[in-house]
This record gives structure tokens, sequence and C-alpha cells, in this order.
């Protein structure tokens, strides 16, 4: 691998560097508690936060959009158009993307390209660049448990914090490309720089605060499907607001309708991101809802999330800990899992 | 330019013949609103397509030529039924048309001039308005949801309702499917928008998660929290007692809670029993 030293003077130059490469999205504060990725224009590179939490929303939403055109169509000459959008857009730029975020995206990855391949998710996403950068775990984390807290693949460059800037370890050939076209902005990495990332990586463990591996969580969860408290207890409080699902980096559900236009003949089918917490994201024609109940549709969201996940030998979940942040009911997943666990 | 993809192949094809259709007839009318959904679908950027597509037979706001006993493939219905008068249009309404669409807060939900249904008696709230006078249009009714006397087939929320869905409901009608209804939340669609939540950050009065969606986060997006004009989502769905309890817990008193859920939920059928199960007792 390839490595080079960014000094912390430098980051400016670089984010305004990255601006040749598409359209460039960063994490910005955008509220007391909350970040979110925005568009980075000259101007606004100096809102960049390259320490934050997590953001509002996934960074899925660059490749998968909430709403895209699938296609438009004719009913009177049963043809359909292919929507070239994806496919004529200018790359995302992501810079800022966490090890947890990366995951999943490769997650994402695993079903929009190797299983069934998307050719809109597909072409935005293999024009698009990702920037990783380091991070430390606040209390809502888990992403060691999930074995996401490190990633050495999903990536264009990745930025590690020493002391003084960042280790950029460089992924992919686009990323060797960026590099040798701004060499001048970086220096060589130094021992103290390797000490430093040890140091940083000790650090970032003792602050988890839970240890081992959750990989199991599965046969814990199927096998306590019926759950004397939990379930219950837990889906009472839920809101049904789908803000667990929406800010989730892996959730990949969407839901698919048709809008006519008023010639009664042509219209748009559009793809849109769907929930499991929606009553209809269960039912099916005739009428049958497969979780017709809050709390089998909250259920659904944990045996999803830590038993579903076949591909890429993890679970779906990769502890970033939106779904309790973002929740307006306080539900705290990571502590019934902790809980239907029996311990950490 | 855009790609073309045929279903079917080529020499499969089947010329399919241009029928000459009827334009569908619609009507839009009135009972007791402030006719702010019929000014929405006046003004819709489109309305001169729609124009040319269907028969407008009626349309109150539009027209003096406008009646009630013209029959119609689909009517459309704001206003709630606040007087015996409105009471006898919306059967003469429902008796000449095909189908019906409730349009709006007054008509799906009763309005905010149902509110305080359950809260306040009728005679309380008339005095309050009206002091020691009558009325003389018509005898006055305790102010209800058109659902409560005929048959809705369609429902198209909102105080207005957005432009996008008074689109929609015309295209499906002419294309020969009908309008989805949507049964998740606000907030969908305000997280769509990379909106903070009011509810947790700022511990704002939020209705998002009880409200249906389709207006894209109106308010919120203004940093105002949602005060329902939707109505609650539909199918059951809408967790009044979950909600109550995270108001409960941001310091929120019984009285303003149910206050609020009421101003557009006054008639819903769950209200009442699903904030028992946080306040306990059934309130009158």
């Amino acid at each position: 691998m390839r490595y080079v030293k960014l000094k912390k003077e430098k980051i400016r130059e670089f984010l305004l560097a990255l601006q040749d490469y598409g359209e460039l999205y960063a994490p910005i504060k955008v509220s007391e508690k909350y970040f979110d990725f925005r568009r980075i224009t000259n101007e606004q590179v100096d809102e960049v936060v390259l320490d934050y939490n997590r953001t509002l929303r996934p960074p899925r939403r660059f490749f998968f959009p909430e709403k895209e055109v699938l296609f438009t169509f004719n009913s009177k000459k049963v043809e359909m158009y292919e929507n070239k959008e994806a496919f004529t857009s200018e790359p995302v730029v992501l810079f800022g993307v966490h090890a947890c975020d990366i995951v999943g995206l490769r997650i994402m990855d695993s079903r929009f390209i190797d299983d069934q391949p998307d050719p809109y998710y597909r072409a935005r996403r293999e024009k698009g660049i990702i920037i990783g950068i380091s991070c430390l775990p606040d209390e809502y984390c888990f992403c060691n448990v999930r074995r996401a807290e490190f990633v050495d693949s999903g990536f264009d460059l990745f930025l590690s914090e020493v002391e003084d800037g960042y280790v950029i370890r460089v992924g992919s050939v686009k990323g060797h490309k960026i590099i040798d076209a701004t060499e001048h902005l970086y220096v060589k990495v130094t021992k103290k720089d390797s000490d430093d990332l040890t140091a940083f990586d000790v650090k970032k463990s003792k602050m988890f605060t839970v240890s081992g591996n959750w990989d199991s969580l599965r046969y814990t969860l199927e096998l306590n499907d019926e759950h004397p408290v939990i379930w219950m207890r837990e889906s009472e409080k839920c809101l049904g607001c789908g803000n667990c699902t929406i800010t989730c980096p892996t959730c990949r559900c969407y839901d698919v309708k048709d809008y006519p236009n008023l010639d009664g003949e042509t219209g748009v089918r559009v793809r849109i991101w769907d929930s499991c917490q929606f009553r209809e994201h269960g039912l099916v024609a005739g009428g049958h809802n497969f979780r017709p109940t809050k709390e089998s549709r909250f259920k659904n969201r944990y045996m999803c999330k830590n038993a579903y996940c076949k591909e890429v030998t993890t679970a779906y979940c990769v502890g970033c800990g939106r779904c309790t942040y973002f929740c307006p009911a306080g539900i705290n997943y990571k502590q019934n899992l902790i809980e239907i666990r029996g311990g950490i | 330019m855009s790609m073309k993809t045929t279903i079917i192949p080529e020499d499969q094809k089947i010329e399919i013949k241009e029928e000459t259709k009827r334009k569908p007839t619609i009507g839009v009318y009135a009972l007791t609103s402030c006719y702010g959904c019929q000014l929405k679908i006046a003004t819709v950027s489109k309305i001169l397509e729609i124009a040319e597509s269907v028969d407008i037979e009626s349309f109150y706001m539009l027209s003096s030529d406008s009646s009630i006993h013209k029959k119609v493939d689909i009517a459309f219905v704001e206003g709630s039924v606040s007087t015996k008068k409105d009471l006898e249009e919306l059967l003469e309404i429902r008796k000449n048309s095909k189908t019906l669409v409730g349009v709006g807060a007054c008509a799906l939900q009763g309005g905010v001039q149902s509110w305080s249904n359950g809260i306040k008696s009728y005679d309380e709230l008339f005095e309050n308005v009206y002091g020691k006078n009558k009325i003389e249009i018509s005898e006055a009714i305790e102010a209800k949801p058109i659902e409560e006397y005929v048959e809705v087939d369609f429902r198209l929320p909102g105080c207005p309702p957005e432009e996008e869905e008074i689109i929609y409901f015309i295209s499906t009608f002419l294309f020969g499917s009908w309008p989805e209804e949507k049964d998740y939340p606000v907030c969908q669609e305000c997280r769509f928008a990379g909106n903070i939540c009011l509810l947790i950050e700022k511990n704002e009065p939020c209705l998002g998660s009880i409200t249906t969606a389709g207006c894209n986060a109106r308010c919120i997006s203004y940093n105002v929290p949602c005060i329902g004009c939707r109505g609650p989502v539909p199918n059951d769905v809408a967790w009044f007692d979950s909600l109550a309890k995270v108001f409960v817990e941001k310091g929120f008193t019984e009285e303003y809670i149910r206050e609020r859920m009421k101003i557009f939920g006054s008639h819903h059928p769950k209200l009442e029993e699903l904030l028992a199960k946080v306040f306990g007792g059934e309130k009158k």
C-alpha cells in the first residue's frame, strides 16, 4: 500500500484540489447535535468538519438516492425509456467517510452490484470517489464488535489522524491518480507518524463500551425470537417513524411507484426508499400483511440487521449508532442487543 | 436522447387503436371550509393541462354555473359537514358522482372547526363564538368529516393539499388506475430532506411521526414543528400513545398533548383509546 502524509495546514488545499474530481460532499455541522454530508463548493471548504460523530443521512444516498426515476413509459406504444441521469451525472467525491460507513457501502455493493447488478447504482458507485477518515467512538458506537472499526478496502483514500496531520492510505488506482496529481501537498511518513497511528488505535480501542465479537448475535436472536419482554416493551415505545431505517447506512428496501402524466398515456416509474417499520412494507396483493403489527415490524429490523446477511460474512449492522442517536422515542438498539445477548 | 427499450419484440407488436374516449367529468365542491383547497386546485401550475384533459362540470370557486345536481364521474369535495345544508348538499353530490374524493383537512378530519370535539360541548362552543345570537343560513350542527355521512372513495389530504398530489390524483384517474394512499408518516420525508429532528433536538411538540406524509415536511423545513394538518397516518399506524409518552418525558402536560393532537385528529376513532394507555382512564 502507498502512504503519504498530509499536514494539517494543507487540508484546505487538499479539499480544494478534490473539486477537480467531481461534486465534493463532506460532513458539516447542521445543528447543535447533527452533522450531514453536504455539497461543498470552494467557498465552503472551511465548513468541513474533520471530527464528527455521525451524519444524519447515510452515504448510500449518493449512490442509491431516496427517490429516483427508473424509467419513463408510454403505455400506448408499450415502450419504456431508460433514465440516463445516473450515467451522465458528475461523479460524487465523498470526503470524510468513517470506516463503519465504508463497510456499509460494501454491504450495499453486495446487494446492488454482486447479487442483482443495478445499472444506476453501479454507474454512480464506479465513478464515485470515497475518502475515508479515522474517528474515535462515542457511547453510541459499537463498530468494533461488528468488525467495522477498520477497513483496508472500499476506499480510494483513507486519512488516519496523527499528531500534526493525517497519514493517507491509498486504496485504489483512482486514489493513486489523485495523489500523483497533488504530490506537492504531501510529505513522507515518519517513524513518529507510525507510532502515532498505533497510539490512536490503542486510545480508540479503550474508548469502546463493548468488546468482543457480536457475529453470534444471529443465533441469540433467532433463539430468542419469542423473548418474553423485550419485543413488546420496546416496540410499545416505537413511533413507527422509520428514522432508524432511513438513517441506516445499510437499509436497502425500496418501493416502486408509477406517476402517470396528465395525457393518460405516459408516465414515470419511481423507486423510493421504503422502511420495514411502515405498514405497507409487508403488505402484498390480496391484502395479506407479513408483518401486520408494530411488534412484528420492530422485530424485523433487529432480525434483518443481525441475522439476514450472509453475503459479506458480517451483519448488516455496522455499529454506527444512528438508529439510536436519531430515534425520537429514545429506543436504545445497542442496549437492547446487549439485553437479548444476556451480557456484553 | 433517451435510450428506448421495447418490451414486446418488433414482430409481435400489436397496433393499439386510438380510442375515441369521452373525457371524464369532474366537479369541485365545498362545504364548510375556507375554500383554500379549491384555491389550491385552481392555481396548480398544470391547471390548463387539467382543463384540457377533463370536463369540469362544476367548480364553485371558479364558476357560478356550478351545480350539485349535475352528474359527474369524479367529485372533489372540500369542507366539513357543519350545517344541515352541508349535509343535504353532500348527499346530493354523492348521489350524482361515481367517484368521490374527500379533499383536505375539513372534509377528511373535520378540520380545525372540530378540534374541540369531545372537549367542549356544541352549545358551549356555539356560545363562545356567537354569544346569544342565532345564525340564519342553515341550522348548525357539530362539525364532522364527510365520511361520517357518505362513503369516500379516495382521500386527498392536506391543508391545503399539495400540488404534486392533486396532479397525481387526477393523472391516475386519467390513466385508468387510482391514487395510492400514503400510510407512512411525515418523518420519512423530513429525513429525506435532511432536516434535523425538532422533537429530538429542540424538544418541540412535533406531530410528524403520527401525520400522513406527502408534504415533503413543509413546516419542519422552516423549523416549525408539524401540527398534523394532513391528518393521522391511516390504517391504524398513528401511534398517539407512543408519541404522547415522548411528549410527557419532555415536560408537556396531558391537556396540552390532547389539545394539540385534536387540532386535526379529534375524530380519529383510536385517539382517546390510545391516550388512555398513557394517561389512564377514558377522557370525556
